[in-house]
């Protein structure tokens, strides 16, 4: 027997423990992560387009920027941000609702393939159209 | 016997019902769409994407446009200030906390909706 | 003899008055049929006689010796070590419940809220005919089922959360009254989760759904829950209201 190993205080939330979780669980989780990421992102958004009203080289200098390999990559992760939690929130409101509950973890799967399917082609496009 | 015994220690704010939750999921599902033509109209319409500033100008100055930049901005303005909240709300604020939250939230929003709203006039007067 | 193998038991430890939990891991020796629970009452007997569990029949009935075992809620009865990977099983009291010792918990705070909602399904006799499934109720999902062990409440993140949470059980029972009335006071019993702490706190993780060792589905009970309730509230069922607008389906 071997005593004395303190259990460490929790440094998250409880909703993030991610212990045990299923595949429903982690849906939640990530679809609150996204959620997060997403606000982040709008905060952002909003304020960068503030430079529209300061003249027309300041934006233009900044889509020239914006079109560059690092801010693609940061897009790239908009998209699955965004296609995520688009497809999993049609999940949550349909089951929700009440609809569809028995099938909500095929539900699950049936819309990441298809998340999968749109992410593949809006990063195809995202990369290969930016020019 | 109270009709919720558990809830008899509680503060008033905690009683009574909530359906924001029917709200978040309204917001999501119109975003579906609003999003969706937002993202194809700045990223995939545009000759090499994303809009350059006499593209935005001219975006925007279309009528049907405008209102529709609008009312993607509203609605995904309440649809993330009601994410912040009830993420928020599970840290488990006091009901003060709670009230103070919704406060700063409600005012944070309308902010966001003003701030957009004015961006989107200046950008589209300039035309 | 059946293949025998020693595997490390790190098992959650706490006294009343003692400032922070602790772990304690003790070794023993498991054959393919040994349970966690067995195991724990080894070390119990052998090691540690301070070791504070809680546990009746068991044959998954009771459910009072509900756990967390590698961080997964489960009874310890019908969970055989052999069946969980790793030579370490970790094994920590139900979350969400206030502790009383070691393994644990107290239950009062889950009583508080399933027995209100539980109370109108005590039927007078199972026996009789009115027990067969009414119309409308094409078998006996059964709330019945649940032995009120608290997995639900321990893996639910709104539980974590808000303490006034009425938690999937207590909701799975309301359910119950909802779907199957005889008699019961239905609009009485909606408008008691119809909270921003009952039915719409849920943020449908669905984790109690894959926990219940009962097959209880209290996901699904909350998620009908509010489908009731968002149609009672359609404007057009709303003018015939007087009764029926809050009958199930």
């Amino acid at each position: 027997m071997n005593r004395g190993e303190l259990v460490p205080r929790r440094r998250w939330p409880a909703w993030f423990d991610v212990r045990g979780r299923h595949v429903s669980g982690w849906a939640f989780i990530l679809n609150r992560l996204t959620g997060l990421g997403l606000v982040l992102y709008l905060i952002i958004h909003l304020w960068v387009l503030r430079l529209l009203t300061q003249g027309e080289a300041r934006w233009n200098a900044f889509i020239a920027l914006a079109k560059t390999p690092p801010f693609l990559v940061l897009d790239t992760i908009l998209f699955f941000g965004i296609i995520y939690h688009a497809l999993n929130g049609i999940r949550l409101t349909l089951v929700g609702l009440g609809i569809g509950v028995s099938a909500h973890k095929r539900m699950f799967w049936v819309l990441m393939g298809i998340g999968l399917v749109l992410f593949v082609l809006s990063t195809w496009g995202l990369w290969t159209m930016t020019k | 016997m109270s009709r919720q015994p558990w809830l008899e220690d509680a503060p008033p704010a905690y009683r009574g019902g909530d359906r924001w939750w029917l709200v978040q999921a309204i917001t999501g599902i119109l975003l579906l769409v609003l999003l969706a033509v937002h993202l194809i109209a700045n990223h995939f319409i545009v000759e090499g994407g994303l809009r350059t500033y006499q593209d935005v100008v001219a975006y925007l100055s279309h009528p049907f446009v405008f209102v529709w930049e609008i009312v993607f901005l509203i609605v995904v303005t309440v649809h993330a200030a009601l994410g912040v909240r009830s993420i928020l709300l599970d840290l488990g604020p006091s009901p003060r906390v709670e009230r103070i939250i919704n406060g700063v939230l409600t005012l944070l929003a309308a902010a966001a909706i003003s701030y957009g709203i004015w961006l989107s006039w200046v950008i589209r007067s300039q035309g | 003899m059946t293949e025998q193998r020693t595997v490390q038991f790190r098992v959650f430890r706490y006294k009343q008055g003692r400032e922070r939990p602790w772990y304690d891991t003790f070794d023993v020796t498991v054959t393919p049929r040994t349970t966690v629970l067995e195991a724990l009452q080894f070390i119990r007997r052998v090691h540690d006689p301070s070791l504070m569990l809680r546990h009746s029949c068991h044959h998954a009935s009771c459910g009072t010796c509900g756990m967390r075992i590698n961080g997964q809620e489960r009874l310890a009865c019908i969970t055989r070590v052999h069946d969980i990977a790793g030579e370490r099983v970790t094994v920590e009291p139900l979350a969400n419940l206030p502790i009383i010792g070691d393994l644990v918990v107290d239950m009062k705070a889950f009583y508080a809220k399933f027995t209100p909602m539980a109370m109108p399904l005590i039927r007078h006799s199972e026996f009789l005919p009115e027990a067969e499934p009414p119309e409308g109720v094409d078998t006996y999902t059964r709330l019945e089922n649940c032995i009120e062990c608290g997995l639900c409440v321990s893996v639910c993140p709104v539980a974590a959360s808000d303490p006034l949470y009425l938690g999937p059980a207590a909701l799975a029972a309301a359910w119950r009254v909802v779907q199957e009335p005889r008699g019961q006071n239905v609009p009485e019993i909606l408008a008691q989760v119809d909270t921003a702490h009952g039915c719409w706190r849920c943020h449908i993780a669905m984790e109690c759904s894959a926990v219940c060792p009962s097959h209880v589905d209290p996901g699904a009970a909350i998620m009908a829950l509010r489908g009731t309730l968002i149609r009672q509230h359609l404007p057009w069922r709303r003018k015939q209201q007087g009764g029926d607008a809050h009958e199930p389906r």
